[in-house]
């Protein structure tokens, strides 16, 4: 049943100062590069010199004193040259075939930085260059005309609902549209940084800027030939990531490990900005085609959908995004013919890897640009025909999930078409009048995001998270909790304290949620897919609640006589005394010396069903539901595309702290209007183009237009306290939204992003399409 | 290479330094003044996440050779905000509104905010934002950023008036 | 591999102490102004390291504003942010300080100064059409003297200026906007700061009711250095503005520029948002 939030709670909901705020605003807090490590030695990587080859060999200038570095090579690796994730195509050194310039060949560590690089200039990799695959147009290209053999594919997988093929051939009329998107970069603010040394009792400490601490070990095992508990991983405060230090870190991690084991002493490595750009993992490029067509009513009849996504030189995480993806392709409208066809095929260049969204802004930039001009075929305004055919409550989806609960439509949709004053503004759009001094145009979109792992995935992993009664860091007893979610910069260690505190019955300043370390942290999962609020917010909040019935009952032993007692708000409770606080009952408890410690599983709803060899049924445990409308005015003198303002509205199910999650949705659409507008990338003669901040532009203060933003609660009830994802899909739809308003500024359609002066001169004036 | 000692007012407090040549001022901070609050970023200017105050005016230390800032110089960076009335005010003002998130150009933002407040105390929207233009955030949308600005602005009003 | 703390770092104090170490090949070194540009360029790789530098940013002649002859005098050191603060610059060289104001940001315009971004002779210098128009002057000393050079002159080519080895740029010398005199500045940039130029123009015209009296208009990243637009300026000089005249206008601007295509934008975009910016111009008056 949805239904909208009630307030019955203390801490959640309430908009709590961020635990980690002061260090932060008093220059305390302690990043990566701001450790001391007595010894340390830094890291640098020889890396290849072209895009696709073969390596011939690797050549040591003998002229360098090679006895003051460290260096590693492949066949120094102590275990399987091999990167442990999915696919395991990806060597950790290349040393046969080289599939991207910038493929790391050798590591070197060295005293100072300096050494080091100069040391990586010492060494001369010998190649045969072959032929690159460098751009996701050429790959379309091939996949189009038949020579799709040509190309390595990473992975494919289809989504089959009804006759969409057989519906398609027998309609009169097809629409058909092809959208482009193209890399983009994460631009955390704290450049990547990890840093490596050997522990006493064998084995290596690893630690650094991370999303998933336990992504680190498992991926290392192979290569440096360790068992899982000789490997132990710890975040270090980290400075943003949107994805980018999700499965990347591995790599820099690795690099330090081996060089730290090699040398004996701690390695670290900091990527300055340049090499930051180039050598990480970027948004995949994609290319999207959707046929349709409509009933007379109005109605989708059919909907076909092909998606490629350019991987880059390796496997990696491109088959998961690449799900994502093509489970969102034709998600949004009720359709009973759907199919989604998405491959993902490789290029010669840096793999691409996670970015919020992941997959999912890709495949709404393609449907709601399309959905656009099915409007229109069907003589429906925008925003009446998303009102006609949007899915509800108790509507099915492509992969044949009925949506039962909490599903906050249309009602984001009204709510975002109602305070935007959509349709009167429609009337007043300028459609690139001659002689008009600016073209206003207005777009809206309507989109979903699901949260937490595909389908019954969360079930499989069974995430696991703990807490226990102690001290903290100002000396007095509370609670520290022990799970391996990640605090980024998006608050969840605000947020994750506030619902165990919750379900504690504790005020907030008495919950700790300490930096996640592999060696005491049970695998709560890694911190990704919105799922963590969800999901490990739920997990906290029935350990919590495990540690309330625990505390009630030690206080009723040992402070109340046996009586029954009740702990609420921070104070115990029991018939015919006075309420004794919290601290004076736990100091009582803490001297008793056994240990109060309570740990929770996650578990699924049951009826979550999913089939993921034919990707049929319940995709996911909940979705976000959200409307963006956006507001243009086009510059008719330059074509420069003004954002005057964004109208958004979102349910992602009960909110825990406002003030948190309107910042995340402020950033997410800000860093969707670089995605929409400004941030673009090609790869020339191997590397990308823009590779500094000075090319590689992203949004400033002044790019920021007037933004209206509004959460509606349709929580989700089966799983306490009932937040759903918030995190990704802020960066879903504005680009189609800021899109489906260039068009109704200047009459003209882009189908790619970014949307650039130049490519609407070009459009306008060029007749080009490109 | 040739060594250069200063001696600068650095938070209120005299520190010398020697350093080569054309040493950025960012490393003379971090690595020998132990002021790891200051943040690179970029490396280039571009970011902000640096910034610090060299007589007031807000400049990116990692393209600032430290050799260019004069002997006797006052130097200000975000460890030195709490001494000062207005840098706690602004420290505050993040903290409540939400202008933190990752916190990684925080040291660098309050920099330009302190900057403009403390020439400007009744700036406008516009100005706000055009003295935040080069500090790069990725995580907040700059929104709060520019709230806690326009909230100390405020505060700053009012204490005015009052003692009128 | 160099490392800035290598560079060898000398400050002279004074106008003639540069002047010294310029003038022997011992001591010269590479000119350092606010460091804005270099020194990225250096770490970037994109430029090698010197040796050796000279740091003018200890010479207090290079750093004044004042008015002279019923010329305005810069000094090369003086910085962005002080030529949009200073009343004298406000006053007389409104697009000068427009341009000034859209360098980088806060931070790059307290330290970064009017003679590093002519210097630097990129053709994206975001002062350089200004000062076309404003028919500056470029000022170079040596312990020979002094010369005095039309800026049109003085930039050479792509990243080239007419400085002598034992010169330094010492000031610009602008005329000011002349009384009932407009200037324009325009910046078209992918953000709405601290963004590289795709295109620039700056103008200064002088009209008497429709009639056009005087016109300077200029573009930069046009072409392998900012320019003077002589072909439309003398279209325009002496007619009276009307609609027929800003689209000839307008197709002559096309035919005076030769962009090229790079990271920024495409040569296609930017020779016609050219004729955009001048018609803009020309529109607002």
């Amino acid at each position: 049943m949805t239904q909208q939030s009630d307030g019955s709670f203390r801490i959640i909901g309430r908009s709590l100062t961020r635990s980690d705020a002061e260090d932060k605003v008093r220059g305390k807090a302690q990043y990566l590069d701001d450790l001391t490590m007595p010894g340390v030695w830094y890291a640098d990587v020889v890396r290849a010199p072209v895009p696709c080859g073969k390596l011939l060999g690797l050549h040591f200038d003998e002229s360098f004193d090679w006895t003051q570095v460290v260096t590693v090579k492949p066949e120094d690796i102590p275990g399987e040259n091999i990167v442990d994730m999915t696919g395991l195509d990806m060597p950790f050194l290349a040393y046969d075939r080289i599939q991207y310039q910038g493929e790391p060949l050798a590591l070197i560590a060295a005293p100072s930085k300096a050494l080091a690089r100069e040391a990586v200039n010492h060494v001369r990799a010998e190649v045969e260059e072959l032929p690159a695959i460098q751009s996701i147009q050429e790959m379309v290209e091939r996949h189009k005309t038949g020579l799709a053999d040509s190309l390595r594919l990473l992975e494919k997988k289809e989504i089959r609902r009804g006759d969409a093929e057989g519906v398609l051939a027998g309609a009169g009329k097809v629409l058909e549209g092809e959208y482009w998107t193209g890399f983009q970069e994460q631009l955390y603010i704290e450049p990547q940084g990890m840093a490596a040394e050997p522990m006493e009792s064998g084995g290596v400490y690893i630690r650094g800027s991370i999303q998933c601490p336990y992504y680190v070990a498992p991926e290392l095992m192979k290569v440096l030939n360790l068992p899982l508990e000789k490997i132990r991983v710890e975040q270090t405060v980290t400075g943003g990531a949107f994805g980018g230090k999700e499965e990347f870190p591995t790599l820099p991690g690795g690099y330090c490990a081996l060089l730290a084991l090699k040398a004996g002493r701690p390695v670290k490595m900091v990527y300055d900005r340049h090499e930051d750009i180039l050598f990480t993992t970027k948004r995949h490029p994609s290319w999207t085609r959707y046929r349709t067509a409509l009933a007379e009513d109005g109605r989708i009849a059919a909907m076909e959908v092909d998606m490629i996504l350019d991987g880059g030189a390796y496997t990696t995480i491109s088959p998961v995004v690449l799900y994502r993806g093509i489970l969102h392709a034709a998600l949004g409208y009720r359709c009973e013919n759907v199919t989604v066809r998405g491959f993902v095929y490789a290029s010669n260049s840096f793999p691409c890897g996670a970015f919020r969204g992941f997959g999912a802004p890709q495949a709404y930039w393609g449907l709601e640009s399309h959905v656009e001009d099915l409007a229109e075929q069907a003589g429906l305004g925008p925003d009446e025909f998303r009102l006609k055919n949007c899915l509800q409550e108790g509507d099915i989806t492509p992969t044949g999930q009925h949506l039962l609960t909490s599903v906050g439509t249309p009602a984001v949709l009204k709510e975002a078409l109602r305070r935007s004053d959509f349709h009167a503004k429609l009337a007043r759009c300028d459609q690139g009048r001659p002689g008009a001094k600016s073209w206003y145009g207005i777009g809206v979109s309507f989109f979903a995001h699901g949260a937490g792992f595909t389908g019954d995935g969360e079930a499989k992993f069974g995430s696991r998270a703990a807490m226990e009664l102690g001290r903290l860091s100002d000396g007095r007893p509370g609670l520290t909790l022990y799970a391996s979610s990640t605090e980024m910069g998006q608050g969840a260690k605000t947020v994750l304290a506030q619902m165990a505190a919750e379900g504690a019955g504790l005020p907030f300043d008495r919950v700790f949620y300490p930096l996640p370390d592999t060696r005491v942290v049970p695998d709560s999962g890694p911190t990704v897919a919105s799922r963590t609020t969800m999901v490990v917010g739920n997990i906290l909040y029935h350990a919590g609640h495990k540690m309330k019935c625990l505390l009630e009952e030690a206080a009723a032993k040992h402070c109340f006589g046996g009586a029954s007692v009740r702990l609420e708000g921070g104070r115990f409770f029991a018939e015919g005394v006075e309420a004794r606080p919290f601290e004076e009952v736990a100091e009582v408890l803490l001297a008793q010396g056994e240990p109060l410690r309570t740990e929770h599983q996650f578990a699924l709803p049951p009826h979550i069903r999913w089939d993921q060899e034919r990707f049929v049924g319940d995709a996911y445990p909940a979705y976000s539901w959200a409307c963006n409308v956006a507001e243009v005015e086009v510059d008719p003198l330059t074509l420069q595309i003004h954002l005057r303002k964004i109208t958004a509205v979102y349910d992602v199910g009960r909110i825990i702290n406002p003030t948190l999650a309107i910042g995340q949705l402020q950033g997410g659409l800000v860093q969707t209007i670089g995605y929409a507008l400004m941030e673009t990338m090609q790869v020339r003669k191997g590397l990308y183009d823009a590779n500094r901040l000075q090319t590689y532009i992203i949004p400033t203060a002044l790019d920021v237009p007037e933004m209206d933003l509004q959460f509606l609660e349709y929580s989700c009830d089966e799983l306490a306290p009932g937040a759903k994802g918030l995190g990704e899909i802020t960066m879903n739809g504005l680009a189609p939204a800021i899109g489906n308003a260039v068009r109704r500024a200047t009459g003209c359609r882009l189908c790619a992003i970014p949307m650039r002066p130049e490519d609407l001169y070009a459009t306008l004036y060029q007749g080009a399409k490109d | 290479m040739n060594t250069i000692t200063r001696t600068w007012n650095v938070n209120e407090e005299e520190r010398t330094v020697t350093f080569g040549g054309l040493h950025r001022l960012l490393d003379v901070l971090r690595e020998d003044l132990g002021l790891t609050g200051v943040k690179e970023g970029c490396g280039e200017g571009e970011c902000g996440a640096c910034t610090v105050l060299i007589n007031g005016d807000p400049v990116t230390s990692c393209i600032v050779s430290a050799v260019q800032v004069p002997e006797g110089a006052e130097i200000l960076t975000v460890e030195g905000l709490e001494k000062l009335e207005l840098g706690r005010r602004i420290q505050k003002a993040y903290m409540e509104k939400g202008s933190v998130q990752c916190g990684f150009c925080t040291p660098g933002m309050l920099m330009s905010s302190y900057a403009l407040l403390s020439r400007n105390s009744r700036p406008t929207e516009q100005e706000i934002r055009e003295a935040h233009a080069g500090n790069l955030c990725r995580c907040t949308g700059y929104e709060k950023i520019v709230d806690a600005v326009r909230a100390v602005a405020d505060e700053l009003e009012q204490g005015t008036r009052s003692t009128v | 591999m160099k490392t800035l703390e290598e560079i060898f770092c000398r400050q002279p104090e004074t106008l003639n102490e540069a002047l010294t170490l310029l003038s022997d090949e011992a001591t010269r070194g590479v000119l350092l102004s606010g460091g804005t540009d270099l020194v990225v360029q250096w770490q970037a790789g994109a430029v090698p390291m010197p040796e050796q530098v000279i740091d003018l940013s200890a010479v207090p002649e290079l750093k004044e504003i004042s008015a002279q002859d019923g010329c305005l005098r810069i000094g090369a050191c003086v910085t962005h942010a002080a030529i949009r603060n200073h009343a004298l610059t406000r006053e007389a060289l409104p697009a000068l300080v427009a341009a000034c104001a859209s360098i980088g940001a806060r931070q790059i315009q307290s330290r970064g100064t009017l003679g590093g971004n002519v210097a630097n002779a990129s053709p994206a210098g975001d002062a350089s059409p200004a000062l076309l128009v404003a028919d500056a002057r470029v000022v170079t000393a040596s312990l020979a003297g002094e010369r005095c050079i039309p800026m049109n002159e003085f930039l050479l080519d792509y990243r080239k200026i007419d400085r002598h080895p034992d010169e330094l740029i010492l000031r610009f010398e602008l005329t000011p906007c002349p009384q009932g005199g407009i200037e324009r500045f325009c910046k078209i940039g992918t953000r709405g700061a601290q963004a590289i130029s795709k295109v620039m123009g700056a103008c200064r015209v002088v009209m008497h009711g429709k009639d056009i009296q005087h016109m300077a208009l200029a573009l930069g990243s046009v072409a392998a250095t900012a320019i003077r637009l002589p072909e439309t300026e003398k279209l325009l000089a002496g007619k009276t503005l009307c609609e027929e005249l800003v689209d000839e206008a307008e197709a002559c601007v096309l035919r005076e520029v030769h962009p090229i295509a790079d990271i920024r934008s495409t040569a296609e975009y930017r020779r016609w948002v050219s004729g955009r910016i001048v018609r803009g111009f020309l529109e607002s008056l």
